[in-house]
């Protein structure tokens, strides 16, 4: 008897997410103690926290007979899954099985576990392709230092749509000038643009050719081991001191017509203009920044889950072009690993 | 809702209309190009609100005060 394995391709590892990165997962106050169970990169996981408020993630299917564990009793560092009581702790090994004690399934370590850390209001996961004692760090940009010198807000939505149309759309700085001119933040500017690609150590730009500090006049694609990008937008005056207002995002999939869309809200400031920052940020400039998001979430949930197969770009859309290339050569490089692993 | 779609995040209660009446002449000062904290106090001295504690704003008063309000 042969079982059919759906063929996997560069495309269909992108739908799902590439592995071995760090990916933002929900704001961390939809963790609690009781588990949860999210649909994220092509996964059913289980999130909870345990006594020290160490969020800890496996993937939401008993080792026994695949009922989900976040049905399951939390029970510190392992969960009891609620069907026949197998207990799973946090790096994925079965602890005790109550019905057969002394099985061969106890001591085994049946189920992905992943890595877990707290950065910036979130839960961030390393999407291993299996069981890893140590990740390697998650290295975020300087905006989202703790201890640096920008204060920040994170934004989570979650949008309709495969992410990769969240990425496009973020890689695309002439939307500001169009989409946005009813904004707070971007009236100014030519409506039309040069635009050029610039490399940097870890990623690129794309940059309008003679024109910055404006608009939405750049971003920047990077990987620190987790996939982010970086614009800024000029405040109006009404801002306040600090200079431009800069938005870091990272975009999870949650299946191919539902995004995770982390936005942290950043600007270099200290002291009392931090704090007044801080406070007109709560008190109106979230709503407003909101408006414009909500812009793209429209146009983009709006757009056919096919619009990307027949398509005229032209120059404004290098970046887009770049990107694309960029992560399906790492899809391709992802797909040779798995198949030389099963050779 | 079929997904997370939450405008207010960063609040932790509706604005008061104390905060409300802060942020417009916080933002009209700001408007008119006073970005320093002397120029801002002068300014709120002038057209109010006044501060919740104490008689009129000192850069230290609003120093404290925001620092309060910015975290609540
Ligand atoms: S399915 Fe979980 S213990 Fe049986
Ligand atoms: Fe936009």
């Amino acid at each position: 008897m042969t079982t059919q394995q759906p063929i996997l391709t560069a495309d269909a590892i992108l739908e799902r997410g590439l592995k071995n990165l760090w990916y933002p997962i929900c704001p961390s106050h939809m963790i609690g103690r009781e588990p949860v169970s999210l649909r994220r990169l092509g996964k059913k996981l289980v999130f909870w926290r345990d006594q020290d408020n160490k969020v800890h993630a496996l993937d939401d299917h008993c080792p026994h007979r695949g009922a989900p564990l976040s049905k399951g009793i939390v029970m510190g560092d392992r969960i009891a899954c609620g069907y026949h009581g197998v207990q799973v702790r946090c790096d994925g090994t079965v602890t005790r099985v109550p019905g057969s004690p002394g099985c061969k399934l106890e001591g085994s370590r049946p189920t992905q576990a992943y890595h877990i850390v707290e950065r910036n209001d979130a839960v961030w996961l390393y999407n291993a392709t299996e069981n890893i004692d140590t990740p390697p760090p998650l290295v975020l940009p300087a905006e989202l230092d703790a201890d640096g010198e920008f204060s920040s807000f994170l934004c989570y939505t979650e949008w309709k749509g495969d992410y990769r149309y969240v990425l496009d759309n973020v890689m695309d700085p002439m939307h500001g000038t169009y989409l946005h001119k009813q904004s707070h933040s971007m009236a100014e500017g030519d409506n039309t643009a040069a635009f050029r690609i610039r490399d940097t150590d870890r990623g690129f730009v794309f940059e309008k050719e003679g024109q910055r500090d404006v608009n939405f006049d750049w971003t920047e694609w990077a990987d620190t081991g987790t996939h982010w990008m970086r614009l800024e937008i000029p405040y109006p005056k009404t801002g306040g001191p600090g200079g431009n207002f800069v938005i870091v995002g990272s975009y999870t999939p949650i299946s191919p017509t539902l995004a995770a869309v982390f936005h942290w809200r950043c600007r270099k400031l200290d002291g009392w203009q931090r704090d007044t920052w801080r406070f007109l940020y709560r008190n109106r400039l979230e709503a407003r920044h909101w408006a414009v998001l909500e812009q793209d979430r429209v146009m983009l949930e709006d757009m056919e889950p096919d619009a990307n197969q027949n398509e005229h770009l032209y120059q404004h859309d290098m970046g887009i072009v770049r990107l694309r290339r960029h992560l399906k050569n790492l899809a391709k490089a992802e797909l040779e690993r798995m198949q030389q692993g099963k050779a | 809702m079929d997904r997370y779609l939450e405008p207010h995040q960063a609040r932790r209660h509706e604005p008061t209309q104390y905060e409300s009446l802060l942020g417009d002449a916080i933002e009209r000062a700001y408007a008119a190009g006073t970005h320093d904290l002397a120029g801002l106090v002068a300014y709120l001295n002038r057209t109010g609100p006044g501060p919740q504690e104490g008689e009129v704003w000192t850069e230290e008063v609003y120093k404290a005060q925001i620092a309060k309000l910015a975290e609540e």
